[in-house]
């Protein structure tokens, strides 16, 4: 599955922003509207790497799929960032 | 099944542990904590260490300020799904089979002498699943130390 949500903190010694919590299951809306435009651009990949969509379709599903529970955090020069895929 | 459940059932079937002990066992697999897979154990009798399928890559790392320039510690805390490291993998077997040659000879001009066309998915499989006994620690004592953990969990 797809992650759903992104949790994104950014702190700063000046100001803090409360940790957002972005929906990413509504890109799929997106996604079903750019469909058409997306589906080009997959078939011209796999021509270009000489290999079926399908299986272009497969890796690239695996690739977003395996996202869900990264979690990078970096604080330097006391600022703060947070990511999260979950 | 899980090799490590088959572990502890084969130890059970043994008689080396009796069915209290494999049940702890199993309980402690399912709930594994966020710890190297490599120093994670179940409470075997003898102080043995049950090994369990690490989900996740972590690195860690630390820089004091003198290093850096920067005011404060700065510190890189990332966690990276093994099945990540999988799709990339997949990923890598998209490359079409004439670039294998010019990507070969490019590798091996920067002294990295691999044959990425005699690398099969399988052996790509086994890499990664091999990542999980990984353990790297680096601690510079010199005046502006870093700190760098990596390590499956």
């Amino acid at each position: 599955m797809i992650p759903n949500f992104a949790v994104i903190g950014i702190q700063t010694p000046e100001w803090h922003l409360p940790r957002l919590w972005v929906p990413l299951f509504l890109l799929w809306i997106l996604l079903v509207v750019l469909s058409p435009l997306v589906f080009l651009v997959l078939a011209a990949a796999a021509i270009a790497v000489k290999t079926t969509i399908w299986r272009l379709i497969a890796v690239f599903w695996n690739l977003l799929s395996s996202l869900r529970g990264t979690d990078v955090q970096v604080v330097a020069d006391g600022n703060r960032l947070l990511v999260k895929l979950l | 099944m899980n090799e490590n459940r088959r572990q502890i059932l084969e130890m059970l079937a043994a008689g080396k542990i009796n069915a209290n002990e494999a049940e702890r066992l199993i309980a402690a697999l399912e709930s594994a904590p966020a710890t190297p897979v490599a120093e994670r154990s179940a409470g075997l009798p003898g102080g043995g260490t049950v090994k369990t399928r690490a989900k996740y890559l972590r690195v860690l790392v630390e820089a004091e300020p003198e290093m850096t320039g920067l005011k404060g510690t700065t510190s890189v805390n990332v966690r990276v799904p093994m099945q990540l490291l999988r799709a990339g993998v997949r990923l890598a077997s998209l490359i079409p089979a004439q670039a294998h040659q010019q990507l070969d000879e490019a590798l091996s001009r920067h002294g990295v002498p691999l044959a990425l066309s005699q690398i099969k998915p399988e052996n790509l499989e086994e890499l990664i699943d091999h990542l999980e006994d990984l353990t790297v620690d680096v601690d510079s004592k010199d005046e502006g130390a870093t700190k760098v953990r990596v390590f499956c969990e």
